[in-house]
């Protein structure tokens, strides 16, 4: 089932940017409209993401300020947050909005800067980026974000036999994607040895195994199915499904399954009609190597407990049976949290446009995003297929 | 977050908490047990004094370790207060290399602890532990504005 098309995509570099967000996010607002052929004044209302502005950057109320910057003022604009799944929510909400008639053309995005560019050092940014763990039954005892995954991977290593090495594939694989994507982060490629030389974040996660703090923006151009056929090259939303799951991590029922990607995924992939089987390719939330091999069981493209051995086993690579994180992920591409949900669904859009350029995959039909925030307790997963 | 470290006060019994606790208009209602309505202050009221407090669902039976206003499986409101065991295993862990702003150390351990048939965060002290170790209740963290958080230690 088509529930709306993507018809204009833009994203900036994700990297580091000393532009303010209402500048970066107007780069790829104007990407996505420009893609689209329609002007500021063709958008009905705007579905904005931004994470922690008010925190990193002191600057709330966005939504109406980035509208204004990009010549929106006056249609509706609604800011979302929800942690890393920020724009993924925003980018929901957008779907339903043209889906249900309430607006013809909608613009889906955002924005964010986690980069020493806000004045901020890894330190304020570790504290930041950790209030999205529970304020009262969590964060006194000093927990970090890479802690948070390295809890789930660390069980999730007990039980199904996962090791270290295989998390340095995953970083491996996607450092090389993301050597071929021009608006990725790092384009660099790294060994397994290096890999597993780095130092130690939060055990089992080094270096490698994290991704890094990034500034950027996305977003895409979305109209309902019937209005598709109008521009040039509508790319079709089949499926998204939005799950959440309880927090604190303790209360979880079992922590490392993140169910709400599994009830998402469900979700989404009923609505589109396709089994996990038919997916032909994949970007999942890889926040850390580990949050990848999760994704990738939570998703059912590969089976559970073999996550982090099919990546070791080229399995996922993007010659390997079922590609994932082309794009170079968020290990490679980057993570500008607010900016890191409709980012993949610009990936996906390129995907199966065909438009990919160097990191073009073959016979891209079917593609599935992964967008998870804070302890995974919000997931949020989209199908999307080549308009028939 | 300061990073300092607190030690339990001797174990009340539940009886003296109670009376002071249920004595206390902020603390609210009383629940069905008698032990007082669960809030983030009577949590850690009874962390600090060595005692750790979670909630029963009597509706689907999910035991809980952080306090809430409804059960987060099912949604009933009759959730009841209970007193968790200070002893348990180490569900999983992890180090802590890069700390958040506020913690003055590196390289200390965080872990879920599954305590009874609930589980709960905490920070340990003392020996390196790994998956499955048998842990007992050692105090408490203070985190910002002096929220603690368990501290477990190898039993």
């Amino acid at each position: 089932m088509t529930r709306a098309s993507v018809v204009g995509a833009g994203m900036t570099e994700f990297g580091v940017h000393e532009e303010p967000l209402a500048e970066l996010f107007g780069e790829a607002a104007f990407g996505a409209l420009d893609d689209a052929g329609v002007e500021p004044g063709d958008i009905d209302a705007l579905y904005f993401g931004n994470a922690m502005g008010g925190q990193t950057e002191n600057d709330t109320h966005l939504a109406p300020k980035v509208a204004s910057h990009v010549g929106m003022a006056g249609i509706p604009a609604q800011r979302y947050e929800d942690a890393c799944a920020t724009s993924a929510n925003a980018f929901k909400n957008a779907v339903e909005a043209v889906e249900s008639g309430r607006h013809d053309v909608v613009l889906a995005g955002g924005v964010e800067r986690c980069t020493a560019e806000t004045g901020l050092d890894t330190p304020a940014m570790t504290r930041i980026f950790g209030s999205a763990s529970h304020r009262q039954y969590e964060q006194p005892t000093g927990i970090t974000f890479p802690g948070v995954f390295a809890l789930f991977t660390k069980r999730h290593m007990h039980e199904h036999g996962t090791t270290e090495e295989h998390l340095a594939h995953v970083a491996v694989k996607n450092h090389a994607n993301g050597t071929r994507n021009s608006k990725a982060h790092f384009g660099k490629e790294v060994t397994v040895e290096e890999a597993m030389e780095g130092p130690v974040v939060a055990d089992p996660f080094r270096l490698m195994d994290c991704c890094p703090f990034s500034d950027g923006a996305s977003a895409v151009v979305l109209v309902s199915e019937d209005s598709a056929d109008s521009f040039d090259a509508p790319v079709d939303v089949t499926g998204v499904g939005h799950a959440t799951d309880v927090v604190p991590i303790g209360d979880k029922e079992t922590p490392h399954v993140t169910q709400a990607a599994r009830d998402a995924a469900s979700e989404a992939y009923g609505q589109a009609g396709v089994s996990a089987a038919e997916v032909d390719f994949a970007e999942v939330h890889d926040c850390f190597t580990g949050a990848e091999v999760l994704a990738s069981e939570a998703l059912g493209l590969v089976p559970d407990g073999e996550g982090g051995f099919a990546a070791a086993e080229g399995r996922t690579a993007r010659d390997g049976e079922i590609p994932i994180n082309a794009s170079g992920g968020l290990k490679a591409k980057g993570h500008p949290i607010g900016a890191t949900g409709t980012g993949q669904i610009v990936e996906l859009t390129e995907q199966l446009r065909g438009d990919a350029g160097a990191h073009q995959l073959p016979g891209a039909g079917t593609g599935v995003a992964h967008n998870l925030g804070g302890d995974a307790a919000t997931t949020v997963v989209t199908v999307m297929g080549v308009r028939a | 977050m300061s990073g300092t470290e607190g030690t339990a006060d001797e174990p009340e019994t539940p009886d003296e908490a109670d009376s002071g606790t249920g004595s206390d208009p902020e603390s609210g209602e009383e629940s069905g047990s008698d032990l007082p309505v669960l809030t983030h202050r009577t949590w850690s009221e009874a962390l600090r004094s060595g005692r750790l407090l979670g909630q029963s669902c009597p509706d689907c039976g999910h035991v809980a370790g952080a306090p809430k206003a409804a059960c987060a499986r099912c949604g009933s409101r009759s959730i009841e207060t209970v007193e968790l065991p200070t002893t348990g295993e180490v569900y999983t862990e992890t180090t802590v290399m890069v700390p958040p702003e506020g913690v003055e150390e590196r390289g200390y351990q965080v872990a879920v602890v599954q305590v009874g048939e609930a589980r709960v965060m905490g920070r340990i002290e003392g020996e390196t532990v790994t998956i499955g170790e048998e842990l007992r209740l050692a105090g408490y963290v203070t985190g910002e504005r002096n929220d603690p958080g368990p501290l477990f230690e190898p039993a």
